[in-house]
């Protein structure tokens, strides 16, 4: 699996340099930079998928296509680091382990859903197993490029995550069919019993990759299995985790859980309860991934506090605000707003959460996230300020290429059906 | 002694006369506000005073009445609390204690949320505080005939407290079909529905014929019931089928807004459609018919070959065609306690061309005329119920907060179970990082 992998992300090198990008220039816009505050009036420059040059005062090259953004907004390409679009399937929900499972195996560049979510100005998402199982698939962070190859979606040369899930749902799904896990106590057992056998699995690899090295004679390979071979990538941190879980005490017990194996743990996904553990949060550097005012729509659910984001930002844990939906993947704009109204956490801030935290939740912060110099040419133009909740996204555009035009795509342009 | 005792009683029961126990005797005045009547002009720099549990008055240097409670809202804004339609605030219940929408059965029109509101749901607080102070609890949506729904007040210990109106509307879900038993195609609803309002109309005559005969011929009467057998799901469609109780349709596309259309018609029914995609293809009809509609799709994806905002932009076409629109809040029953977010829609639907203005009224006096109550609330009006809400800016934004909340008159606490949790965590936090 491991080797297919590396495959594919030779694969995707070799895509790179044959650039669909294109080099582009935005002119007098209100620039969002979020590393670098606000420019009035600013241009901005990509050239070969890569931003060249963020400024007032910026030469445009000859020959470069120049597009008009007076009076308009322009802000980095907004991430979604908790989505399921772009899928045929989502849930492999037949056993509790499941690691097997890489959903970039599922992953339909043609998919609808990637336009009417680049509508939303957003350029990046890491697309998701879902949460039936204790352990599920290794999930994929794409570029909404719309019907392009496979290979030109996923981003290289970054560690994809492992889907991990606590709480209610696998629980219900399991314990309804008679099966454990049906209590948290199952759910516990099931991950530890995964990983300490993935221990094994890579010792007695490791052993005999020693012994090959050093030449011993009448080796015979460990057997494979492919649950195991995604574990020991875990362990050898060729992966990391994203893990579903609502609760205080999961969210405690997940942090602890991946001390002791010494795994990766990135991203704690809907996290509902994260602010009455948010120094516990904040001392494990885990990003919390979730919404930014629900409540009550399950049992586990129920705490859902908008005011405990505040408690977050204090005790300097990492806030990320994701969809889990496609429908609220269209408007994560309109809910980092809402940040302002629950917290007095400042305006960059709330922007952060649905730009810069999520590029560094998916350790993409040097690539994209912000509007500097050298990152990806991924940009939103809005017609009013982003955080003013009656926006509307103009324009997408991912490495200087433009995958959404209000003014070709709208109804209001074309008035029906296209 | 016992007439110290007695003094002493008679001094507590004027305290608690005065005090404040009499639901809205408290004098409120709201100076130096931008006040957003939705129905007329805003006025900057204006007060507004309560009185009874009413608007007393709206205007400008307005002069505090002795014992007035003054608020200065310099910079704020002052709108009518908004109204919600289709939400099942008051009937969620907590989690494990089970939820009391959707009774079983095909047709329960007889089901009155009113028999299960709880004033100490928590929704309630939560709904308040996010400038909601009137919403409508319906009995559930599953069914095809469902039950009947209230308009509660966000404010009362006891749901006759709450209560602005009983069997406000029915609600009926066109696209409610059965698995393996009859309905379970659309063309299947649409004859049920038929046969079930044949009846009520036959059950409305017969009653009324045997009560004429029982008052003429009987002795007593308390004889009267036994002429006429009680049959009560007939008699919540009574009110129904006679035109008294409006229906909400309940669709999912343009077939089943087609076919409520066709009924409210063949029926001569009090027709609101709630629709959620397919609208734009009756729009005419619906304005010419004078149909209200209940438009809970703004959010939707639209589907594969339709434009990206074509749901977005919808709001707009029926303001244009003089449509009567009320946004929903997006999601019935326990799984959407968030009917704060009823401005999520109107906002994303004047990003795409809906003016401020009709956003507002969508939220406000629309809804209210729809449920038959904007004699009462949805403007800031003088004499309407005091349903006030002072925000920091325009509901509309997201980043808006909610500063003082009045229901009925009453300045209502700014706490909820959330706020509560934030104070308890906050507190937690910070000690256990101080120990480090």
């Amino acid at each position: 699996m491991e080797r297919r992998f590396t495959a594919l992300l030779c694969a995707l090198a070799v895509m790179a340099a044959c650039a669909w990008a294109q080099d582009l220039a935005l002119k007098g816009g209100t620039i969002l930079t979020i590393t670098n505050g606000t420019i009035e009036n600013g241009t901005i420059i990509i050239q070969n998928g890569k931003i060249t040059a963020v400024g007032k005062d910026v030469q445009i090259p000859n020959g470069i296509k120049v597009i008009d953004v007076t009076g308009k907004y322009v802000m980095p390409g907004i991430i979604d680091s908790h989505s399921h679009i772009a899928l045929t399937d989502i849930n492999e929900a037949t056993d509790p382990v499941t690691p097997q499972i890489w959903m970039w195996e599922a992953l339909e560049p043609g998919s609808d859903s990637i336009l009417k979510t680049l509508a939303g100005g957003v350029t990046t998402v890491k697309t998701m197993h879902g949460s039936a199982n204790i352990i599920g698939g290794v999930n994929v962070t794409i570029k909404l490029k719309y019907d392009r190859s496979v290979e030109e979606l996923i981003i290289q040369g970054v560690r994809q995550q492992l889907k991990m899930a606590l709480g209610e749902n696998p629980k219900r799904l399991y314990g309804s069919k008679g099966r454990s896990p049906s209590t948290r106590m199952g759910n516990a057992y099931v991950a530890r019993k995964a990983f300490v056998e993935a221990r094994e699995y890579k010792a007695k690899w490791d052993k005999y990759e020693k012994d090959k090295q050093a030449g011993k004679k009448d080796l015979s390979p460990p057997k494979k299995d492919l649950q195991m071979e995604t574990l020991k990538m875990v362990l050898e941190k060729k992966l990391s985790i994203d893990c579903h879980t609502y609760r205080a005490e999961e969210i405690a017990w997940i942090i602890d859980f991946c001390k002791e194996f010494d795994i990766d743990l990135l991203q704690l996904s809907h996290c509902i309860d994260g602010y009455k553990v948010a120094d516990i949060m904040a001392e494990a550097g885990v990003f919390y991934g979730g919404w930014v005012d629900s409540w009550g729509f399950k049992e586990e659910a129920y705490d859902g506090c908008p005011y405990g984001l505040q408690i977050l930002y204090d005790s300097g844990a990492k806030i990320v605000i994701n969809s889990d939906s496609p429908v609220i993947g269209r408007y994560l704009f309109l809910e980092a707003s809402k940040v302002l109204k629950y917290t007095d956490i400042p305006e960059n801030e709330a922007l952060k959460m649905i730009t810069l935290n999520p590029a560094e939740s998916l350790e993409l912060g040097d690539r994209i996230g912000s509007l500097e110099k050298g990152k990806d040419g991924d940009i939103a133009v809005f017609d009013k300020h982003p955080l003013d909740s009656t926006t509307k996204c103009l324009m997408t555009i991912i490495e200087g290429e433009i995958f959404f035009d209000f003014s070709k795509e709208s109804i209001t342009v074309k008035g029906g059906s296209r | 002694m016992r007439k110290i005792v007695n003094a002493v009683l008679l001094v507590l029961i004027l305290l608690v006369g005065i005090s404040g126990a009499i639901p809205g005797d408290t004098i409120i005045l709201i100076k130096n506000a931008t006040i957003v009547p939705v129905k007329g002009a805003p006025t900057q720099n204006g007060d507004l005073l309560i009185e009874n549990g009413k608007i007393a008055k709206i205007g400008t240097n307005i002069q505090a009445p002795a014992g007035a409670e003054v608020i200065d809202a310099s910079g704020k804004y002052v709108y009518p609390g908004m109204v919600a339609v289709m939400t099942a605030v008051g009937v969620t219940g907590y989690p494990g204690a089970g939820n009391d929408t959707d009774e079983v059965g095909i047709s329960t029109p007889h089901m009155d949320p009113y028999d299960a509101i709880n004033p100490e749901d928590e929704c309630i607080e939560v709904t308040r505080l996010g400038g909601v102070t009137t919403v409508q609890t319906v009995s559930g949506t599953r069914s095809v005939i469902n039950g009947k729904s209230v308009v509660l007040h966000m404010e009362g210990g006891l749901a006759e407290e709450m209560v602005a109106k009983r069997y406000v509307a029915q609600i009926i879900n066109m696209a409610a079909k059965e698995q393996n038993k009859y309905p379970s195609t659309q063309p299947g609803i649409v004859s049920f529905l038929r046969a079930q309002f044949d009846q009520a109309k036959e059950y409305a005559e017969k009653r009324t014929e045997k009560d004429k005969a029982a008052k003429a011929d009987s002795k007593d009467e308390n004889d009267k019931e036994s002429f006429a057998k009680r049959n009560l799901e007939m008699e919540a469609l009574v009110p129904v089928v006679t035109g008294k109780v409006p229906v909400i349709f309940i669709t999912n596309d343009e077939v089943t807004i087609r076919n409520a259309l066709e009924i409210t018609k063949e029926y001569k029914l009090k027709g609101i459609i709630r629709a959620s995609t397919g609208i734009l293809k009756y729009t005419d009809r619906i304005a010419k018919e004078n149909i209200p509609v209940i438009w809970a799709g703004t959010s939707g994806i639209p589907r594969r070959w339709e434009p990206h905002d074509l749901n977005y932009h919808t709001a707009a076409v029926l303001a244009e065609k003089g449509i009567l629109f009320a946004f929903d809040p997006g999601g019935y029953g326990p799984g959407n306690r968030n009917v704060r977010n009823i401005f999520t829609p109107a906002s994303l639907s004047v990003a795409h061309g809906l003016s401020e203005k009709d956003a507002l009224e969508a939220l406000t006096i629309t809804p209210a005329r729809i449920l038959g109550i904007q004699e009462e609330v949805g403007s800031l009006e003088v004499g309407k119920t005091a349903n006030v809400v002072i925000w920091t800016g325009s509901p509309l934004q997201g980043r808006s907060r909610v500063e003082t909340v009045i229901v009925k008159g009453k300045l209502i606490p700014m706490t909820s179970f959330q706020t509560r949790l934030y104070e308890k965590f906050k507190k937690i936090v910070h000690e256990r990082m101080k120990k480090k």
